[in-house]
């Protein structure tokens, strides 16, 4: 049985949070009903086959990526090679680095005047494009954005096995097979549910890459149906209730993804590895990342390169690129400090609770905001906020900073949350019977363990928060620039160029803060050590 | 540097998202899209000609979508800080006079060179240009001079369209096949399928799309060569003109009955569809002034080919029957 400690204060906390996020969606919706002003119900959308190419499409996403990550995340633990930081710090830039780049990437690579099929010209004369356009091109995507992501937060898992767990299993010989089924898969098992449960809610809310890539409205989501129920139809009415059915679809699998059952893994800090892998083995460690890295850093790299080539004098030069890179730093640093404080109220919560159903309860709102459509989601905040009588220009930043947390939200859980559950099961006879209170808990046993985490957390909530402004869509944004607005204007205004070179600045700092925010708090926590 | 980190600080606390307003000068609000309100945009260039002569403020606030600043004044209602939307289209005029929310301009506006005659009296054009589908001379010798010719070509020839729903070239073409072919526009619409590499959600990513080589032809603006020749130099960009006539995007502006600020609107939309004004649009918007403003006009636009035919369809055939014409398209494309 479970010996948790008593911890009705972070129980009552993270309850009252969730209950707070909830009730925000609610409000949300609420408000564009209140708003409607006829029964409106024109629209006229085949939702059957939308759920069924989506859920198709999101599925397989999801299967996909978790596949992909757990590989490489195998490879990456065990091999150890010079520029390896970096490359693990590109992967996780993958998901945070605006879709349309990683597509126009993808597309510099494999389209029909990309890099793959120049060089097949160049040097054979013919042509190797099959086109990448439809369903292969939109899960191609969809893998290297989430699939690097899965990989990094899978390798956390696995760099944090306690060593003395590695050096019993060395001392019993267990083979690579053995090895990966006794040891790497519980750890990784843990964070499955979760990750899932994102991966599959990015990919059935995808809509810019599911309409570049797809190649027509067959490949299309429920997303596309709402944004044309809001803008095009004005049937507010209508639009609440598609977006209840894509709620109410998302939530069965975000509860499916938080009731399951906890696995106990022991939660250490990483050493470096001793225990080297067979021959067999390493090559094919070798090969997966060989693989991955021409699949999913070439795109990256084409950003790097086109931006490059774009002229990043006119844009230095600029003083309003000045002022957007600041807007974004300080949205990015407030959003991030906003979530960390929400995962952790809520993980500590839920960790603190032994209950299943009190852990589905605590453990769904988090997911939530990832459901909700992004069209939704802005005309409510809109309408929210006019209803309290706040000018919306005032009110923008604070929307703004408030949703990008609620959004990068489940990314800070599923970092945060296995690791909490896993130290809340392994050292909670400790705590109970050191008798320490709960704050001498977390900064005594819990920080510590967590540094490393919880930089790796911040880094996800801030590079995903630098600047994505549709939640204010009807705000009034023309004074308020984030690098990401920056470029889609430049984009918008036939300005290729600059578009180019933001989107690699974006890149370089996303891959940046990476590499950086995780050592730097895992100094910080064994400092405080 | 120091100005900018101060200025994101103000962000957070909210303080300049505040419009630093003058007391003693009148401010005119208007409603518009994010890129005519952006650095590149004419907005800046038009307070900038405007304010020193009616001693005003001009107060942008910018939507993400043309859409969306008539969404958001119909939301609002009467309680609208708005004055005037800047930047509605003909394809949802029809929409946005069944608000009641417009008021009459009272502007007698005439000698317009737009290519059909202006008798609304409620919106005041401010430009225009019609929608073609643009083509690399590099790469394509003989561009098709029909939508027959271009469902005709092999299919490994591709164009990029934009989603009906969300981007007004998109919805653009919807119409100007129904204009052109009425009945038979969801066959023009299946022969064109084979050809359609993807439907985007914006303009900007076909676009991108195009520039970078992954389609033939993109769907765009007779207009959009100008860019590439006047900012670029580069003059391969061209515009394919389509025998069956093109169908024409005219931007219009409306000011709202609930704004106390008639006169100074009036005197504004006046001003905009002047020669003084008009000057500002083409090298900024990239799209044709609503009057001729002889050697003003930079030589890049003047010299653009014009289509010979101009195809309309009225707001009232529009409004009725733009839900179903889209339906139209999306089952053919299917």
């Amino acid at each position: 049985m479970l010996t948790l400690p008593r911890r009705p204060l972070r129980i009552g906390v993270s309850a009252t949070l969730a209950l707070a996020i909830a009730g925000l969606i609610a409000a949300v919706l609420w408000s564009i009903l209140a708003a409607a002003t006829d029964a409106g119900g024109s629209s006229r959308v085949d939702i059957p086959h939308l759920l069924r190419m989506t859920s198709i499409q999101a599925g397989l996403t999801t299967v996909l990526s978790l596949l992909v990550g757990m590989a490489l995340a195998w490879a990456l633990n065990r091999l150890r090679f010079w520029g390896r930081d970096l490359l693990v710090g590109l992967f996780a830039a993958a998901i945070v680095t605006p879709g349309m780049v990683v597509a126009f990437g993808l597309l510099s690579i494999w389209g029909r005047n990309g890099w793959i099929n120049q060089a097949s010209e160049a040097l054979f004369g013919i042509s190797v494009s099959g086109s990448i356009f439809g369903l292969p091109g939109i899960l191609l995507a969809h893998v290297i954005l989430d699939g690097a992501f899965a990989a990094r937060i899978l390798l956390a898992r696995l760099d944090a096995i306690a060593p003395a767990r590695l050096k019993v299993g060395q001392s019993l010989g267990l083979s690579a097979t053995q090895r990966f089924a006794l040891i790497d898969w519980p750890a990784m098992s843990l964070s499955l549910p979760g990750l899932g449960a994102i991966i599959f809610l990015l990919a059935f809310t995808s809509f810019p890459i599911v309409l570049l890539l797809g190649g027509g409205p067959a490949n299309q989501t429920l997303e596309v149906a709402i944004y044309s129920a809001v803008r095009l139809d004005f049937d507010l009415v209508g639009a609440v209730r598609l977006a209840l059915t894509q709620i109410g679809i998302c939530a069965l699998v975000i509860v499916l993804a938080s009731s399951g059952a906890t696995v106990v893994a022991p939660y250490a800090r990483s050493a470096e590895p001793q225990w080297r892998d067979g021959a067999l083995a390493r090559f094919l460690q070798a090969s997966v990342l060989a693989v991955a890295t021409i699949g999913f850093v070439l795109p990256l790299l084409s950003v790097l390169f086109d931006g490059m080539a774009g002229g990043l004098g006119r844009i230095f030069g600029n003083p309003s690129f000045w002022a957007a890179l600041w807007t974004s730093i300080g949205i990015g640093a407030a959003s991030a400090l906003l979530t960390l404080f929400l995962a952790l109220a809520l993980g500590l919560g839920r960790a603190a609770t032994g209950s299943r159903a009190s852990r589905t309860l605590l453990g769904t709102p988090g997911y939530a905001y990832l459901a909700v459509p992004a069209v939704v989601l802005s005309l409510g905040f809109f309408l929210l906020v006019r209803s309290l009588g706040v000018r919306t220009d005032t009110a923008a930043p604070y929307v703004v900073i408030l949703a990008n947390s609620l959004l990068s939200l489940p990314f800070a859980v599923a970092t945060l949350g296995p690791p909490l559950d896993a130290i809340a099961r392994t050292r909670g006879k400790l705590v109970r019977s050191l008798g320490i209170s709960g704050w001498q808990q977390f900064w005594r046993v819990e920080y510590p363990l967590l540094g490393r985490d919880i930089g790796l957390m911040l880094a996800l909530a801030f590079c995903f928060s630098l600047g994505d402004l549709g939640v204010i869509a009807l705000f009034g944004t023309q004074d308020f620039q984030t690098l990401p607005l920056m470029m889609f204007r430049a984009l918008g205004a036939y300005r290729s160029n600059d578009a180019a070179v933001i989107a690699a600045i974006l890149l370089i700092g996303t891959i940046i803060a990476f590499v950086g925010l995780p050592r730097l708090f895992e100094r910080l926590s064994h400092a405080y050590r | 540097m120091v100005k900018s980190l101060s200025s994101a600080l103000a962000v957070l606390v909210g303080l300049s998202a505040v419009p630093a307003l003058a007391q003693d000068t009148p401010t005119l609000t208007i409603y518009t899209y994010d890129g005519f309100a952006a650095e590149w945009g004419p907005g800046p260039q038009l307070s900038a000609a405007f304010e020193p002569i009616c001693n005003c403020t001009l107060n942008w606030v910018a939507a993400d979508s043309s859409i969306g600043t008539l969404r958001r004044v119909q939301l609002e209602g009467d309680t609208t800080d708005a004055d005037l939307i800047v930047g509605l289209d003909t394809a949802i005029a029809g929409e946005a006079r069944a608000t009641g929310l417009f008021a009459d301009h009272g502007l007698s506006l005439e000698g317009l060179t737009l290519p059909e005659a202006w008798t609304d009296s409620q919106f005041v054009p401010f430009d225009y240009s019609h929608f073609a589908f643009m083509y690399d001379t590099d790469k394509t010798a003989t561009p098709p001079r029909s939508f027959e010719e271009l469902i005709a070509l092999p299919d490994d020839v591709k164009i990029v369209v934009q989603d009906p729903r969300s981007a007004t070239p998109g919805f653009g073409l919807v119409l100007w096949i129904k204009a052109a072919y009425g009945d038979r526009a969801g066959e023009i619409w299946e022969g064109l399928k084979p050809h359609i590499l993807t439907v985007t959600r914006d303009w900007s990513e076909s676009y991108a799309l195009f520039l970078d080589g992954e389609a033939d032809m993109v769907l765009s603006y007779t207009t959009s060569p100008a860019y590439h020749i006047i900012d670029e130099g580069d003059d391969t960009i061209k515009a394919a003109l389509f025998e069956e006539g093109h169908y024409p995007q005219i931007e219009v502006a409306g000011i709202l009955k609930s704004s106390d600020q008639q006169e100074l609107a009036q005197q504004f939309l006046a001003w905009f569809a002047s020669p003084e004004g008009q000057k500002i649009i083409p090298t900024t918007n990239w799209m044709f002034p609503v009057v001729d403003l002889g050697a003003e006009l930079d030589p890049a636009f003047a010299g653009l080919p014009q289509p010979q035919k101009t195809l309309t369809l009225s707001d009232e055939e529009i409004q009725a029957n733009s839900s179903a014409w889209i339906d139209e398209m999306l089952a053919a494309v299917q």
